[in-house]
């Protein structure tokens, strides 16, 4: 890590892109990949780590990126919801969002998203309260949860969960 | 698993000759949705003009002082501050509902989110700076905190205007309340309570200004109601309406929240105006809890009866509400709560009396439901105490008094169609409400259950409160075969964009996914009144419905022309022309359509449609045909009750809903899960707690709104009573989900408990307190 | 949130102790209950701020000679999901599992859940219950200095610790035996999840011939600090499981107690909350 004036250069991977960024000690790690890398599809929903809307992946566990600074994450390596699709193809979890009406405002739906890959990558066959707790920390005011539920489960089951 | 069904009454759909599949009805996922599921959608927080200033408000943070001075001078003389204004800087133009707001406060502080002042700086953080270091000297004046302290002999008046702080008053009547009373042989009588739910949007308020050299404004809004909006801002801030251009991003939840103007965004305007560069101000998750309005808090005595066979007599309402520092849409609810009570039953006397009151608390706004969840809590929970009254069933009381279609309301509502008792008797056998309901039990300890209903009325085809109610279409298809729809409407998220393209891609017999629906810009948007009232899918959706008829008339005479048959026995279906008797295809639609244009007569197919539904302005006594059709649904609602802790847990909800018709399943059933889920919030957890002016929950913590845990099980039936005047018959239903959720789940709290609780949130607490205060009166 | 303007993140604990020891320093762990305050200028942010997680030494569960230590900055999840703890005091394991949510309990340090001394810090009971030991350390004039004090003299008040300056949390330290036994622990909010309790209770008992041989008692957000329930076991300790004696806990517990009403709950609902989980916990432990 080196020092400009009172900026620090820190150096991580993205998306499986490496990046270097100089950033204040006080830069939230949320503020840095929406301002400085343009990865706007991390949301900010309260800046308290109540909402889920920054949930990315750090080293492999879903955190709230509002409550990690920039500068923590030095050498680390993240996923954001730009890095799930895979070129023309929605990754799986997006597919079943989408198809299964998980999405009305979608502003939740980026970090929503990000739980449920945490949530599948450890445990790919999750039970319904497994889902529900995984999710606990993503709030949703406009669909309720029910579809984003049956989606994640619909990934976990390698079909649709509407019967 | 959510269970879902779809049961048709009396189906008057002509079918046509060949079998085939339709779009109305089927689960069509969103448009916009594989943009939201990737992060590519750009919401307005995600907006960076070049060259952008950010804007931060300095809000009074005390509910009731007088402004001595206001020293901005360690803010202007910041680095990469750009502009500080305050109440001296800009005209102060009045506005709101009742005109006693202004952008930023001059004088007088009337509630915690008043706007004193405003900076423009570099970066967020400058501008948060900047704000710390202005210095108001304020002189605090007693604190009026509670409708009875501001109606007190002697009470500190709030605005000099309204000296008893009572600035509205609102009555309706219809039939003769005396004559009611003398025929009823049950009356009963109580006061409810309910509190200010706020929005929670998950992306929060926010706006960018940016005026050009010419001096025409592009404002990045998130505004519900674009028309309007432009001609209301543009006195606030003198820019005239036709130099205002506003460009709707997409919306990160609104339930309402957007439909009035609020004063951060003039003051965005004038920030713009004084550093001539592009401003953005979004709200932090803190500010969006204080300083934007809730739902209107209200105070509702009612009193109701009924004759001994059941037959509903009259209703008395008296209404008051605490209307906070400033009057938003909040103090107009009312007539919305009043609809429900003369109107969800049939009952022959009604009388309502409102009064609105100042206080120095926070203001509401436009909620989803907008005074309905309000009346019909105190209507449906009262309902309940007549039945036990006259030993009835609540579900035969509510039967015997439902409205039937082709009935005139009261107040002058026409029912065309109507679903009620369909409602009520269908939501109660998928709850199993004979074999599951007993009477409340008499156990002291643990854990009990119950059952509870309620019902709901709604405007399901608009609500005419302006001189128009319509919507404009401008749709066009190009060489490809692709149409291009520039509808009024807005889309907040809702799905009415997938909607508008179903209807049209069905009409024209078109893919989807050659539909593409343009509304975000005024420039080219048609007028519309905005989105609220559950208006989008009736009247956007007949209007879109209209234009593609036309273009498919269009469509259709020039392939008769082309193949030389009668247009009569053509149709149109996947992109193709048809014929009509056996389906067989005949042309593809584009190349019809470049015959057109390239051939002999060198046309397109460019239609537009303005669509004003049949309803009518009310008259001065609030009564007549408001909507061009009414929604009705009923909700079943089963609890669990802790006798030892007061936690009431939801354990399913059967909801029926008269919907007219279904055009996207997939967004229908959508609607009614959040609506419910926000409705369970109401009735169990959440509440903006204010004491003495000030707000005291500013965070998800402490403010409760339902997490993924809290999911019931629902069973949700859509009735189709195939309205005649809705696309393919379908009515609006967006407010409707919410509104029955709080009565039917506090019925159900009395079925298990044998405890009525008249006010909301049925928090943990409350509920015990209650369960023990009827324990010490029964031993007493 | 105002800038700072120097971050550090030292790798041995030598180095920790020694940043530690400079004013106008934080240290940094999860960040959880940091970063909302830092945000929203609650707390000023300091010149200096030391982040602690990457040193070995702190991090992780060990057992040695029927000791378990567990490393100030293991996060929450980790430790909900270690397996020793699982065994050894699945007690813990529960609370740690029961924070917030999975993205919070990621970050989430034992340390600083500890050090942020709230009276709702879940993870406080059970170390109460485990008798546990904190560990401090500090720079001395010659290397490291450490000392250790029970996690019952830790907590000093509402965000107040026996930490003094530039002392740091290296370790919590209990024996393996302290977990044996009926256990239980249960946070009351007034919804399923995301909830900071308005009351917490913990519990290990251990029974034999019906009778109350060990037991331990703790509460959560009913007093200044988490607090052990001492009246309340005196009243249970070689005792029956009856109806009386259930009763007598029951006020034992709720005399002890000292709860205040805020916005989440009023005092006398904490008392009635804590009385019935209280008994409802017994009469679960008394039917295993
Ligand atoms: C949304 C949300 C929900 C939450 N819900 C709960 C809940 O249900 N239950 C609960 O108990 N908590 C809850 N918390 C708080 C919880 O996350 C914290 O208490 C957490 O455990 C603190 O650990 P940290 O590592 O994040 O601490 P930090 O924020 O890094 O630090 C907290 C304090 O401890 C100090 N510190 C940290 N480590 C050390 C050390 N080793 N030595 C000396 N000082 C140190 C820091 O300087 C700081 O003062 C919640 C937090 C959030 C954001
Ligand atoms: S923005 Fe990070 S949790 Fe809400
Ligand atoms: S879809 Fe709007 S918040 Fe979840």
């Amino acid at each position: 890590m080196q020092k400009a004036n009172d900026k620090l250069c820190i150096e991580f991977e993205v998306n499986g892109e490496a990046v270097s960024i100089s950033v204040s000690p006080s830069t939230s790690l949320l503020e840095s990949l929406r301002d400085h890398l343009e990865l706007t599809g991390t949301k900010y929903g309260c800046g308290d780590g109540e909402c889920g809307a920054c949930s990315i992946m750090l080293n492999g566990k879903i955190v709230n990126s509002c409550l990690v600074l920039a500068v923590e994450c030095h050498g680390s390596k993240m996923t954001t919801i730009e890095g799930l699709a895979n070129g023309k193809h929605l990754h799986p979890i997006q597919e079943a969002f989408v198809k299964n009406g998980a999405i009305q405002c979608g502003f939740c739906s980026p970090g929503m998203i990000m739980s449920a890959y945490a949530l599948l990558d450890k445990n790919p066959a999750p039970c319904e309260a497994e889902v529900k707790r995984a999710l606990e920390g993503n709030l949703c005011r406009c669909t309720g949860y029910r579809k984003i539920i049956d989606a994640v489960l619909s990934v976990a089951h390698g079909g649709s969960a509407h019967e | 698993m959510s269970r879902t069904a779809t049961e048709t009454v009396d189906t008057i759909t002509a079918s046509p000759s060949v079998k085939r599949a339709s779009l109305i009805g089927a689960r069509i996922p969103k448009l916009d949705a594989p943009d939201k599921a990737t992060g590519l959608t750009r919401y307005l927080d995600d907006i960076k003009l070049p060259r952008m200033l950010y804007g931060k408000i300095l809000f009074a943070h005390r509910p009731h002082a007088h402004i001595l001075s206001i020293d901005t001078s360690a803010a202007v003389t910041m680095k990469g501050v750009r502009a500080v204004i305050t109440a001296d800087d800009i005209d102060l133009v009045p506005f709101g509902f009742g005109r006693d707001n202004t952008a930023l406060k001059k004088d007088k502080i009337t509630c915690v989110r008043d706007e004193l002042a405003a900076v423009a700086a570099d970066t967020p953080e400058i501008a948060a700076e900047a704000i710390k270091r202005i210095r108001v000297s304020y002189e605090d004046l007693p604190v009026v905190g509670t409708v009875e302290q501001a109606i007190a002999a002697g009470a500190p008046v709030i605005h000099e205007k309204t000296p008893d702080n009572q600035p509205f008053h609102f009555d309706y009547e219809h039939g003769d309340i005396d004559l009611g009373i003398r025929a009823s042989d049950v009356i009963v009588e109580d006061t409810y309570n309910l509190q200010r739910q706020t929005h929670c949007c998950m992306g929060t308020a926010g706006i960018i200004a940016q005026f050009d050299a010419q001096g025409i404004l592009t404002l990045h809004s998130l505004t519900q109601v674009p028309s309007l909006y432009k001609h209301d801002l543009s006195r606030i801030i003198n820019v005239p309406p036709q130099d205002i251009r506003v460009i709707q991003p997409p919306i990160g939840g609104a339930f309402g929240s957007k439909l009035d103007i609020h004063p951060f965004e003039p003051i965005c305007v004038f920030l713009a105006r004084a550093t001539s560069r592009p401003v953005k101000l979004t709200f932090t998750r803190e500010e969006e809890f204080m300083a934007t309005p809730t739902r209107q808090p209200m105070m509702i005595h009612l009193r109701s009866g009924a004759q001994k066979d059941g037959t509903f007599t009259f209703r008395d309402v008296r209404m008051t509400l605490d209307n906070g520092g400033r009057t938003s849409w909040g103090a107009t609810t009312p007539w919305i709560s009043m609809r429900t009570f003369s109107s969800l039953y049939r009952v022959p006397h009604v009388r309502q009396h409102v009064d609105v009151i100042y206080t120095n608390n926070i203001y509401a706004c436009a909620f989803r439901g907008y005074g309905n969840p309000q009346a019909t809590f105190a209507l449906e929970s009262q309902i309940d105490v007549l039945a036990e009254k006259l030993g009835m069933d609540p579900l035969t009381l509510r039967l015997k008094n439902a409205q039937q279609p082709g009935e005139t309301t009261g107040q002058g509502m026409v029912l065309r169609t109507c679903g009620l008792a369909d409602c009520l008797k269908t939501a109660t056998k998928h709850a199993g409400w004979d074999v599951k309901r007993s009477p409340p039990g008499k156990q002291k300890t643990g854990r009990v259950r119950g059952l509870g209903m309620a019902s709901m009325f709604h405007v399901g085809g608009g609500a005419k409160i302006h001189r128009s109610d319509g919507c404009g279409t401008m749709l066009r298809i190009d060489d490809f075969g692709v149409a291009t729809v520039q509808t009024g409407s807005s889309e907040i998220g809702q799905g009415s964009e997938t909607v508008i393209a179903q209807i049209v891609a069905e009409e024209l017999g078109l893919d989807i996914g050659k539909v593409r629906v343009l509304n975000s810009n005024s420039d080219y948007k048609p007028w519309d009144v905005g989105v609220h009232a559950s208006r989008t899918t009736f009247i956007a959706g007949n209007s879109a419905l209209r234009a593609a008829r036309e273009a498919r008339g269009k469509i259709l005479d020039a392939a008769a022309d082309h193949l030389n048959l009668d247009s009569v026995d053509l149709d149109l279906y996947g992109g193709q022309v048809i014929k009509r008797s056996t389906g067989e295809p005949l042309v593809t639609i584009d190349k019809i359509i470049r015959g057109m244009h390239f051939g002999r007569k060198n046309d397109m197919i460019m239609t537009t449609d303005f669509y004003e539904p049949p309803s009518e302005i009310p008259d001065e006594h609030s009564k007549g045909d408001i909507s061009a059709c009414y929604a009705f649904g009923t909700h079943v609602a089963e609890v669990e009750v802790d006798l030892e802790t007061g936690v009431v847990k939801v354990l399913g909800i059967s909801a029926a809903h008269d919907v007219g018709r279904v055009i996207n399943q997939l967004g229908i059933e959508g609607q009614l899960e959040g609506g419910i889920a926000q409705g369970i919030g109401y009735a169990l957890t959440e509440e903006v707690k204010v004491e003495n002016g000030r707000v005291l929950n500013l965070t998800f913590t402490d403010y409760k709104i339902p997490t993924s845990c809290e999911v019931p099980e629902l069973k949700m039936v859509f009735l189709e009573t195939n309205d005649p005047a809705g696309p393919f018959g379908a009515k609006g239903m967006a407010e409707a989900p919410l509104v029955p959720v709080a009565p039917a789940i506090a019925n159900a709290v009395y079925n298990a408990t044998g405890v009525r609780i008249n006010e909301l949130p049925l928090t943990p607490e409350r509920v015990l307190r209650r369960i023990q205060e009827s324990r010490d009166s029964e031993s007493e | 949130m105002t800038p700072t303007s120097a971050f550090y993140s030292p790798k041995t604990l030598d180095e920790l102790l020694e940043l530690a020891a400079a004013p106008d320093t934080t240290i940094l762990a999860g960040g959880t209950d940091l970063m909302p305050r830092w945000t929203k200028n609650i707390h000023p942010t300091p010149k200096t701020v030391v982040d602690a997680k990457h040193i070995e030494q702190l991090k992780g569960v060990k057992c040695k000679d029927n000791i378990i230590s567990v490393g100030a900055c293991t996060p929450l999840d980790e430790l909900a999901e270690n397996p020793t703890i699982q065994r050894a005091s699945p007690v813990l394991a529960e609370a740690a599992g029961k924070v917030a949510c999975p993205q919070v309990r990621n970050r989430a340090t034992i340390g600083g859940n500890l050090v942020n001394a709230s009276p709702a810090a879940d993870t406080a009971v059970p170390l109460i219950l485990l008798d546990a030991a904190i560990v401090i350390a500090a720079q001395g004039p010659t290397g490291a200095v450490s000392r250790e004090i029970p996690i019952t003299a830790f907590f000093r008040g509402p965000g107040q610790t026996a930490l003094k300056a530039g002392e740091i949390l290296t370790t919590i330290r209990f024996h393996t035996s302290a977990g044996e036994g009926t256990w239980a622990w249960q946070k009351f909010g007034t919804r399923p999840s995301m909830e900071i309790a308005v009351a917490s209770v913990g519990m290990i008992l251990r029974i034999e011939d019906e009778i109350v041989a060990h037991t331990r008692i703790g509460y959560g957000s009913v007093a200044p600090v988490p607090m052990r329930g001492a009246a309340t076991e005196a009243a249970l300790l070689g005792q029956r499981l009856n109806e009386d004696v259930l009763t007598r806990c029951v006020e034992a517990a709720q005399d002890e107690i000292t709860p205040i009403s805020d916005i989440r709950a009023s005092a006398a609902y904490r008392r009635e909350v804590i009385g019935t989980m209280l008994r409802r916990m017994l009469i679960h432990a008394k039917g295993k």
